[in-house]
């Protein structure tokens, strides 16, 4: 994903109103939802406080207690695989897959699956991916990657979804509103559930002290994934471990209302092994593979506490850049505040520099993530790392080293603003429209122009006469 | 080195000589001492249980016309096959219904309804009993087991699910106090299957049932 593009397709987005409407439509919602979940629940502040802690806590154990859900996972049953980065993640999958033979996988979705490169791992390997959600569904259809953490087609308007639909769906839906076509999709999965062969889905916690994962939907699809396939394979972050289901209840509390401002998921499901002795369904293997991808990289550098995340997406619902521009200019697996974060540390930073500074710093992010993860600071910090790392252009690296240099030197910094106030002066009354050498700037913004004396000017002046 | 001993020295590495300083590495008892702290005066992170007891509550919940749920209260399982045919005929279907091996639902066979073990993929009906029903969402738990197929709550239209009073748990930590030992699959159920995925517009029943139908049985 080469980040050069981002500026373009920042702008393209911004053209497109269709993305625009749709866009609106749904975190529109997300917000005023969230905001009477958290109305509703007094003690918000709290629970986020202690959700934070609890995954701090993790983090700063984090070895302890991988090995203890590896441990109580292998006890159950379940076969543990360690992966250190996307290629060997997916790779664990296919294989497991053809080691199966299987011909149908059904996926449930998730955005670990995503990062893993995991759709395009499978049609490589020549099996059949069936996404079950019904957002990637409609992206799968579209040939589209997910645009939103939590909503992966919140770029597709009802009018898109219907179209795809009824090109794609045998018998055609019914109608174009919302409930024909859950209905259509739901006839058209219904089949694949049964025949699929292997279920993939991903994990919301990693209980250690049982050494089961827990997953989280609306649609009851991981459930109809995870239980008819003769295998079963979660793949999850290494960040998502918690010390019990208890510690797991109080993240669900804050993570569903901050996702969707439900209070719970319709389904919360947790798989502890394969199928036991007698038991009436489920499948005969449990696999989970734990991917690294960079997160244990995090646990010693300054972006620690992004591993905080519980990938709710309220960041991106209340960003007033991700509103402009939706999630595919971001050009990673995870757009918003969160991806601009997650993005540098999965594709370098020198693939997605501009990322960071694709942010107005107004700390909407930071004051509705219910982990309290200091997104403003950490993406400053991925600024700071641009300049060290040499990444800013030459202009601009030029252009703040003059400015470095004045600011240094105080009387000449003075001398400078003393002669430039008269000559921006000659540009405009009020507002500056244009201006020679920066053509950029003014194209989409007006300068006000400044006043008649610089600020040091009218301080000593005033300084000056208090004194008389 | 293998993959899994690669992460677990790159996790150490920056836990003890990371860019923020060294990490006081505690003993495993020290980190067990941590993580129950962190789940003290739960009364703070919780919200306030929404009736005077746990079943009050429960129903309080289930009144909630977003969970999508309908609840019946039924005077002991002797009464049953009664509710359910309530049910059914209430919502024109036969009286047929797909029944887990729960024995406590043998009566059903002998109360003029139809039962089968064998579960289709288009069921228009099917009942299981919960294990447990949580007081603070207004759910129900199915655990997986010889006599509780995980897929009876999901392929149906209309999925009809009996609770006993006194299986209602006030809050989510008191079922977590029970996980262990896990259940190969435990389900948390809190209304009727939906999606929010089309223009955040919710729909009811997307993959799982359109329909959830609590029985409260008391003793």
């Amino acid at each position: 994903m080469a980040d050069a593009a981002f500026k373009t397709r920042a702008h393209d987005a911004l053209a497109d109103a269709n993305l625009k409407t749709a866009i609106d439509r749904t975190t529109g919602t997300a917000e005023t939802k969230r905001a009477a979940a958290v109305d509703a629940f007094p003690e918000f502040q709290a629970a986020r406080a202690r959700a934070a802690a609890i995954k701090d806590h993790v983090i700063a154990n984090l070895d302890h207690y991988l090995i203890a859900f590896e441990q109580n996972a292998t006890a159950a049953g379940a076969q543990v695989h360690w992966a250190r980065d996307a290629a060997e993640a997916a790779a664990i999958v296919s294989r497991i897959c053809s080691d199966a033979g299987a011909k149908i996988v059904t996926r449930a979705k998730s955005m670990l699956g995503e990062e893993i490169g995991l759709p395009h791992a499978l049609d490589d390997a020549g099996i059949e991916r069936v996404e079950t959600d019904l957002a990637e569904h409609i992206i799968q259809l579209a040939h589209e990657r997910p645009s939103h953490i939590i909503w992966p087609a919140m770029h597709r308007t009802r009018e898109d979804v219907a179209a795809l639909f009824f090109k794609d769906h045998h018998p055609p839906p019914d109608a174009d509103d919302a409930a024909s076509m859950v209905a259509s999709a739901r006839r058209v999965l219904r089949e694949k559930f049964l025949a699929a062969d292997v279920g993939i889905s991903g994990a919301n916690f990693l209980v250690a002290d049982t050494g089961a994962t827990c997953t989280v939907t609306n649609e009851g699809n991981a459930e109809l994934s995870t239980t008819p396939p003769r295998v079963h394979i979660v793949t999850a972050g290494i960040e998502k471990i918690v010390p019990s289901t208890d510690h797991a209840m109080a993240l669900l509390r804050v993570l569903v209302r901050s996702a969707t401002g439900g209070e719970v998921t319709q389904y919360t499901t947790f798989h502890c092994g394969p199928r036991r002795a007698g038991d009436a369904d489920g499948p005969e293997e449990m696999h989970i593979v734990l991917v690294d991808n960079g997160r244990a990289r995090m646990v010693g550098d300054e972006f620690r506490q992004m591993l905080r995340c519980i990938r709710c997406g309220a960041c991106m619902n209340h960003c007033v850049v991700y509103r402009q521009i939706g999630g595919h200019a971001y050009g990673g697996t995870y757009p918003g505040p969160m991806g601009a974060v997650l993005t540098p540390v999965l594709d370098g930073l020198a693939q997605s520099r501009d990322l960071p500074h694709a942010c107005t710093m107004n700390g909407r992010c930071e004051e509705v993530c219910p982990v309290r993860i200091p997104l403003k600071t950490l993406l400053k910090a991925w600024r700071l790392r641009t300049w060290d790392e040499g990444l800013v252009e030459k202009p601009v690296r030029y252009g703040l080293g003059l400015w470095g240099f004045a600011a240094c030197r105080p009387r000449l910094y003075r001398m400078g603003t003393r002669m430039a106030l008269p000559v921006l002066r000659l540009f405009g009354r009020g507002w500056i429209r244009k201006l020679p050498l920066a053509g950029g700037w003014t194209a989409t913004r007006d300068l006000p122009a400044p006043a008649a004396r610089s600020f040091m000017d009218q301080y000593e002046r005033q300084q000056k006469e208090a004194r008389k | 080195m293998s993959a899994r001993d690669d992460i677990l020295a790159a996790i150490r590495a920056g836990l003890t000589h990371g860019r923020d300083g060294a990490l006081p590495r505690q003993t495993p008892a020290q980190i067990a001492a941590e993580a129950a702290a962190l789940l003290a005066d739960p009364d703070e992170i919780r919200p306030v249980p929404a009736g005077p007891d746990p079943v009050a509550s429960f129903i309080a919940k289930c009144a909630n016309p977003a969970l999508g749920v309908t609840l019946d209260r039924v005077p002991g399982w002797a009464a049953l096959p009664q509710a359910v045919m309530a049910y059914l005929a209430s919502h024109d279907l036969a009286p047929r219904i797909a029944v887990s091996a729960d024995a406590r639902l043998d009566a059903l066979a002998g109360a003029g309804l139809e039962t089968h073990r064998d579960i289709a993929p288009l069921e228009p009906a099917a009942i299981s009993v919960a294990q447990w029903g949580i007081a603070e969402t207004g759910s129900v738990v199915i655990h997986s087991a010889p006599d509780q197929p995980i897929l009876n709550a999901m392929l149906p239209r209309h999925w009809l699910v009996a609770v006993e009073e006194d299986r209602i748990l006030p809050f989510l930590d008191d079922y977590a106090a029970l996980a262990a030992p896990a259940p190969r699959n435990a389900v948390m159920i809190t209304g009727s299957s939906g999606t929010t995925d089309i223009e955040g517009y919710f729909v009811r029943g997307a993959h799982g049932p359109g329909f959830v139908h609590v029985l409260l049985i008391s003793r």
